[in-house]
Parts: C-alpha cells; structure tokens; sequence
C-alpha cells in the first residue's frame, strides 16, 4: 500500500481545505490524474496523483483542513516496486512561488564501500600503441611495457607483432633445395644461440673495424697474453668511457657502466662461449689469472652458472693461437665494442733507419658506428696498444 | 533516526549550527519569517529569533557584504542567495573581498562565510532561477566549493563548511531537495573536506558527477547493467579542490572516464577534470574522455529544460560510446 501525504504547498503553507474530491474509493486512477481540489491561503490548486493504482482510502472530506506531511490518500499499486535503483515518483504539483518540486519518499540506502576485492590496475600504455594493438588484433594487457614503469610503447606492440622499428634487410631466405645430399645437423644449444645472436647483432648493429698491431717485444717474461689483453681493454675503457656501455636503440640512449665486464668468447667442442670475468679495472694480475682459469675451466666442461654468462660490457675474442692475423670481428649487442687479438708474429719492422724483428700482436678493434665515433674509437684503441706495449 | 529529505537535513544542520554556536548568524532573503522559498530554513526564526536569522533586504550585494563585516568581526554568518543565479550582485564582494581577506591580511583575518544557495534548474521555474554557475567560483581562488548529493551528506558538509575558518560556497541541487530521504543522525559531527564519494563500485567505466546529476547517473548505471556495462560512480562532492586522486585510482582500474554535469560544457568543471587526467593518467585510458554536460546556450526554460540538463538516455549513451571505442 502507498500513502500520499499532502505535499508542501509552497510560500510556508502550513495546510490546505479540501474543496472536491474528484475520485472515490475503488477507483483506478493513472499518474498525474486530478485527485482533488485543495484551497490554500493564496489559491485553489489540483493535486495530481503520483501513483498508478487503486484508491484505497481517502483521508478527509470536503471542508476539512490537512495538515502538510498528513495522510491525504491510500493507494493499492499496479506493480511491486521492490526496485533497486533510484526512481522517484514524478513531479507533484507545487502551488509555490517557484515551479514544481519533483517530490518522492524514496529511500537512499547505506552508502557503498570499495569492496575488497578491487579490479586490478589497468596496464599503462601509450594511446598510440592501444590504438596499433587494436589493429593488429593483440591484446595489450597480455604485453610486456619496456617504458618507465611497464610503459607499453609503439615498439613493444611492434616487436610482439614480430615487426622491427628498422627496416630489416631483405626477407628473403635461401633455402636448401628438397634433394640436398649431406646429412642434416640442426642447430642445438650453443651453436643455435650463436645463429641466433649473430643474426640480431646483424640486423642491428653499424659494424666498423679498425685494425692496428701492439708491439710487445718488450714484454718481460711471464706475462699472460689475456690478462694483459684484459689490463689494456681497463685502460681504454678509462681513455673512452662511453664505449663501455650498452645502446639501447629503442629509447635511443647508451647505458654507460663504471665497472667493465669483459665477455671472452671461449671455443668448445659444443660451439661459442663467451663466459663474462666481472669488474677488470679493480683486479689485480693475480685475481684476474685465477678467474680466467676458472672460467675456461667451467666453460669446457659446461658447469658456468647461467650469471657468469651474461651482462658483458666490453668483448675480447683472442682468436689467433693458430691463424688469423686481423679479423672483423662482431659486436654483440647491447655490447657496442669487441676487440680481437689476432696471432702473435715475429715481424720485421722499421725502427729507426734500422730494421729489428719485434714481435707484434695484431689487434681488430670493431665497434657500432651508430652511437661510437671514429675518433672515440682509435682513442680507445691507443690507449689499448700503449698498456699492451708496456712491459708489465 | 530520522528520515529527512536534503532540505530538512539542511534545516537540521543550521539548527545545530546556530543551538551549538552562539557566532552563526544566517541571512538571506525570506528566510526568516517565511523560512526561505524552500522551508530550508523554516521555523529557524520562530526558535532563535530574528537577530541570529535575518531576513535581508532584495540586494545580494548588501548580503555577502554584510557577511564580509560580520565575519571579519569574528561571527561566522552563512548567507542565503535565494538562487544561483541571482549571485552576480554579490560576486564581488566575494571575489574581491571573501576570498582574498586571509591573503590580503597575510592570515591575520580569515572570513568563517557560507555562502548557501539552490544549485541547478529542473523544477520549471522562470528566468535565473535554475543556473549552475560553479566553474565561475571554481576558478577564483580563495573559495571552497560544496555540493553535496545526498541527506546525510549535506548535513555534515554543511556543518564542516560552517565551521572552515574560510569561506565556503555551498551549492544545493535544487531538483534533489525533496526527491529521497536518507537516515540522518542530528550528531553535529562533520564530514570530511576536500574528498569525493564513492556512489557505486564497478569496473568498466567511471563516471564522475555531482549534484542533482547523480541522480539520473545512477539511473542510466543501473539502466546499463542489462548491457553488460558496469559502471563506477564518483560523486564530485568537493568542486574546490577536487579530489583528482580518488578518480585518477579510479580511472587506473576502469581504464574508462565519463564526466556528467548540468552546467554548459564550455569551462565547465568537467574540462578541469579531463585535462588532470589526461596530464596524470593518460597510460591507463582506453578511450577518450567524454563529458555529457548541458549545452552553451542560455539554460532554457521549462518546456525545453529537460531536453537541456542531460537525461538519463543522453547520459547511458554516452557511457556505452565510450566502453564500445
């Protein structure tokens, strides 16, 4: 059952006469239909119904004074109104100085409290690259943001859609025809990580080499080839800082390091391995010779855990214990310089007037152009012959 | 506890103001004998006497003016503009005067002024009578802005407002003066400043709204669930500061924003709100912003009002365009 009560007139009216009825008990009235006639101080007004229903009740007769807020009429629904949203009655009429106040007895319930289990947080990314995952059909949130904070970028979608920022050389493969001969040795572990880096490091890297030899016939006796190669690189690494360094071509920026990792690529019987000795410019002669040891060790029977094996800032490659004199040798990113010791020769050269027979060791110094000056890297370089070429 | 519409529980706040502080003074135009043109202030001179409610002359200057003198004097009066849109009269008095005393004094005197008034059109009424003007007095700085959108909200908003040492600007949605009631304990505790409300959880879009406009949001929220669509309603509350960090949490877990508001869209307090959460939450928006807000033009009058204020289809349309971007 509803009850209306007389709703506020207006102007501080206090109560209204009832003047006619224009319904009686039993009625089927619609909303906003005419109930009855109501004098107040200022003027006769129309009270509409703000119900559909049934008149169950009529609370006064023609001549009696109601008070406002007093029960005026009884009503029996159309419709259950066990609704849960807010919908009010519609508008009574106001006899007031103003319009028409929309008046309800709706009740507001408790106000809500953020449940506990809250929805987690969106992934953050740029509005372009929500815009290209659309197109390409990924779903952003299943994507890792390589931007501040987990920022996905354009180049994040576009790396997951298998796309590369720079144009890549051609796509074209060769491919070996149905009826080679030969037997066929897929590539496994080391020797697949190597086709694999090499053809990144390709597809990236600006590769320029410059050669040159260190003459080392001053050398005294005992000194070990690659902890001196490891001595010379510290020295170059302080003549040039910014090639000890990672380029990060996304972000367009070099991560220079203060401690130089040197990555030495080690040849196996299974392939390439290049086990990383840390931290070569704060190591004495000794450390450095027992840590090479440890890691050619490790790195012939496979035992290197997988952190002596990653995050060189700086590459040597002394490739020349049997052949080679020069090389070009390959920049691995994000590493941006590798040098390479070629075989060590008994040259004739020029000293003076006079020709000697020095020995020399070639060295290839390759580094990637795209963030690496010439001239950063022949200062690098001298700074490598000049340590090399000191006795001890 | 009682069942009180928005405008008794107004009336039940300055009651409590005025039983429990001897300084609160109110003012305004038929507030007293008459109890103000919607009884917010009925029966208030009849119980506290006509020196602590006063009925002003017809000039909204001479009101904030007078609020300006009282205040400065150390009463706390809280002055009635009978309508929104009566208040340029008393703008400046409360731009060049409420809101710059505690700076021009460097602190030594700060205005406790309320500045009360109905906010918002929808109840057919003439001329000026149904403006919403908060982006005016958002802007100036110096002045707090209120606008509460329940009951029990504007109970303790109002009393907070009453007892801030600065003046507050309290806008009250007229259309929602007498459409719900709401258990309101007359306790005297005031409600916390300068923070918005949660209305209803959800987590597809938030909308942001406030005044009478929550009204019909929570219509088109509940409207929407039919559709799979499940919105989060902020309730505004504070125009001045605005709380940026509850929606911009908000909008970090929806992804989605849409602002309603009555007021027409140019510069309106909707703009404000995109433009901090373009700047601090670009990276978690799905979609753009939208804002379903009155159009700019000169509120209309009846025939054409609710074709003006943003109804509840306008505005569940709007929401579904922006989850469906």
């Amino acid at each position: 059952m509803f009850r209306f009560t007389l709703p506020d007139l207006g102007e501080g009216l206090q109560d209204a006469e009832i003047v006619s009825w224009h319904v009686a008990v039993g009625d089927r009235v619609a909303v906003d239909q005419p109930l009855v006639a109501m004098e107040t101080a200022k003027a006769v007004v129309e009270v509409p119904s703000p119900v559909a229903g049934v008149i169950v009740a009529l609370h006064g007769q023609a001549t009696d004074r109601i008070d406002t807020g007093a029960a005026l009429v009884d009503f029996k629904l159309d419709t259950d109104d066990a609704i849960a949203a807010p919908a009010p009655a519609p508008a009574t009429a106001s006899g007031g100085v103003v319009g028409q106040m929309p008046t309800s007895d709706h009740e507001i319930s408790a106000t809500p409290q953020r449940s506990a289990s809250t929805a987690a947080r969106t992934s953050r990314a740029v509005p372009a690259a929500r815009d290209l995952a659309r197109h390409l059909g990924l779903d952003i949130s299943s994507l890792r943001g390589t931007g501040r904070d987990a920022l996905i970028t354009v180049d994040d979608v576009m790396a997951a859609a298998a796309l590369t920022v720079q144009p890549q050389g051609s796509a074209m493969r060769p491919t070996l025809p149905a009826t080679a001969g030969g037997e066929f040795d897929v590539l496994r572990s080391l020797r697949r990580a190597m086709a694999q880096s090499m053809s990144m490091a390709r597809d990236n890297v600006m590769e320029c080499t410059v050669v040159d030899d260190a003459d080392i016939h001053a050398w005294e006796s005992g000194n070990d080839y690659t902890a001196r190669l490891l001595r010379a690189i510290a020295a170059g690494c302080r003549a040039e800082p910014g090639i000890n360094a990672w380029y990060d071509a996304t972000s367009q920026g070099r991560r220079i390091f203060h401690h130089i990792d040197v990555g030495i690529a080690v040849d196996t019987p299974d392939g390439l391995l290049v086990p990383v000795i840390r931290d070569v410019g704060n190591r004495t002669p000794e450390q450095l010779r027992i840590e090479i040891n440890r890691l050619k060790v490790g790195a012939r029977d496979r035992s290197l855990p997988a952190a002596d094996l990653r995050d060189f800032t700086f590459m040597l490659s002394n490739f020349g214990v049997m052949a080679g004199r020069y090389a070009t040798p390959v920049v691995v990113p994000p590493a941006i310089a590798i040098l390479g010791a070629g075989k060590v020769s008994r040259d004739v050269v020029a000293v003076g007037d006079a020709i000697e027979i020095h020995r020399r060791m070639p060295l290839s110094l390759t580094f990637d152009h795209r963030c690496v000056t010439g001239g950063e890297a022949v200062r690098l370089l001298a700074a490598i012959i000049a340590d090399l070429q000191r006795p001890n | 506890m009682a069942k009180l519409t928005l405008v008794e529980a107004i009336n039940m706040a300055l009651a409590h103001a005025l039983q429990n502080d001897p300084d609160v003074v109110l003012m305004g135009e038929d507030i007293g004998l008459n109890g103000g043109v919607f009884r917010a202030t009925a029966g208030l001179q009849q119980r506290f006497g006509a020196l602590r409610v006063q009925d002003s002359v017809l000039a909204e200057g001479v009101i904030a003016g007078m609020a300006v003198g009282m205040a400065a004097q150390g009463l706390k009066p809280v002055a009635e503009i009978q309508f929104m849109g009566f208040i340029y009269p008393a703008l400046d008095q409360i731009c060049n005067h409420m809101a710059r005393m505690r700076n021009r004094t460097r602190g030594r005197i700060t205005l406790p002024i309320v500045v009360r008034m109905p906010h918002g059109g929808g109840i057919h009424a003439p001329e000026h009578h149904s403006e919403s003007l908060e982006s005016l007095l958002c802007h100036h700085a110096g002045l707090r802005v209120l606008c509460p959108s329940t009951p029990a909200r504007a109970y303790g908003l109002l009393l907070a407002a009453i007892r801030n040492p600065d003046p507050v600007i309290f806008l009250e949605p007229t259309r929602l003066y007498r459409l719900a009631r709401q258990e309101v304990d007359d306790d005297g505790i005031a409600a916390d400043l300068d923070c918005c409300h949660l209305l209803r959880e959800g987590q597809d879009v938030t909308v942001v709204c406030w005044g009478a406009a929550t009204h019909d949001v929570l219509q088109a929220a509940h409207a929407l669930e039919s559709e799979n669509i499940d919105c989060e309603v902020i309730d505004l509350s504070s125009l001045s500061p605005i709380d940026h960090n509850s929606i911009l949490d908000s909008v970090a877990r929806t992804g989605r924003l849409v602002i309603v508001h009555e007021a027409a869209r140019n510069c309106g307090v909707g703009a404000e709100i995109a433009a901090t959460v373009a700047e601090r939450g670009l990276y978690h928006l799905h979609a753009p912003i939208r804002r379903v807000t009155g159009y700019d033009t000169v509120m209309p009058y009846f025939r054409l009002e609710h074709d003006y204020i943003p109804s509840v289809t306008r505005i569940a349309d709007g929401i579904r365009e922006t989850v469906q971007a």
